[in-house]
């Protein structure tokens, strides 16, 4: 692929960070870093760029946490595959979070409840659903607590967006988050 | 019993547990992959501190500026060890810090208060 190319549609899509790949702890510090870099020039207000910040690594852990795919790398590190963007939607100016992971089949029906039960709730309610998570061990796992998604849907000024696809037989979760 | 030290690195807070002086200190950012492995000693520490010292007075202050989900999961279940050693006779404040333009920050630990109405959490502009 020429660079120029590229680099005339990372513009035109208003692309900031993509990442395609092994996913893994390491790499979301990188990300966040790397992210923060680029961010302090273009956004003033801290609370904007915490959310990216809070949205990106909520969003990787997934991948991480409920990835079908995930194994175990050299060094005993964890690595799933997956895919992240952080974009500039110029119609909506706004920023945008997007990400995709394998998941398996059985697990779909049961992330659609929940974030469909998330995106039901106003502002108000969900830091009240959120409090009420965290003090309870409901949707705890080995890993996160399960309240990914409530902290995304906090940080986000629109509902969450998402939708699963099937590609050669396997079935994909992708997840869009406006901040 | 031993201070609690534990050094930061780029995803997990430091840990500063004075045990002679009750002075509890967490600083930084928290969010590691598997946040209950590394709070896991921490909440010991802190269950068998307010069990076995003579100190009645206890000060925390928690300076956390990055939180994941997780790791809000685990002060949740940290400031339920506050409200016990409460109930059980120790006179605890927590110091709640944050940057006056970091609303997030502020917000959690508004959410703290809201929830544990039973204990001195002041929130101190940094």
């Amino acid at each position: 692929m020429k660079m120029s190319k590229l680099r005339t549609l990372i513009h035109e899509e208003g692309i900031i960070f993509s990442f395609s790949g092994l996913i893994s702890q390491s790499l979301t510090t990188f990300i966040i870093k790397a992210v923060q870099e680029q961010l302090e020039e273009l956004i003033k207000d801290s609370s904007i760029q915490k959310a990216i910040f809070l949205i990106i690594t909520e969003q990787l852990q997934n991948i991480m946490s409920y990835s079908s795919n995930k194994h175990v790398a050299v060094g005993q590190v964890n690595v799933s595959p997956g895919s992240l963007l952080l974009a500039f939607d110029k119609e909506k100016a706004k920023y945008y979070i997007t990400s995709s992971n394998e998941i398996r089949e059985e697990d779909k029906e049961k992330i659609s409840q929940r974030i469909d039960f998330i995106n039901s709730m106003k502002k108000s309610e969900l830091r009240k659903f959120s409090r009420e998570q965290l003090r309870t061990a409901e949707n705890k796992h080995d890993k996160g607590a399960g309240v990914g998604f409530v902290e995304m849907a906090k940080r986000s000024s629109e509902v969450l967006t998402y939708n699963f696809e099937k590609i050669d037989g396997k079935s994909y979760f992708h997840i869009l988050t406006y901040i | 019993m031993e201070n609690l030290i534990i050094e930061s690195t780029t995803y997990t807070p430091n840990i500063n547990f004075d045990a002679v002086h009750g002075e509890l200190s967490i600083k930084g950012k928290s969010y590691p992959e598997n946040t209950f492995e590394f709070y896991k000693p921490v909440n010991e520490w802190i269950i068998e501190y307010f069990e076995s010292t003579p100190n009645k007075n206890i000060n925390i202050q928690l300076d956390l500026e990055y939180l994941n989900s997780s790791s809000l999961k685990a002060y949740f279940d940290m400031f339920d060890c506050f409200e016990e050693a409460q109930n059980l006779g120790k006179v605890i404040e927590v110091k709640w810090l944050y940057d006056s333009e970091d609303d997030i920050t502020e917000e959690t630990g508004e959410d703290f208060i809201e929830d544990f109405q039973g204990l001195n959490i002041k929130l101190v502009v940094k």
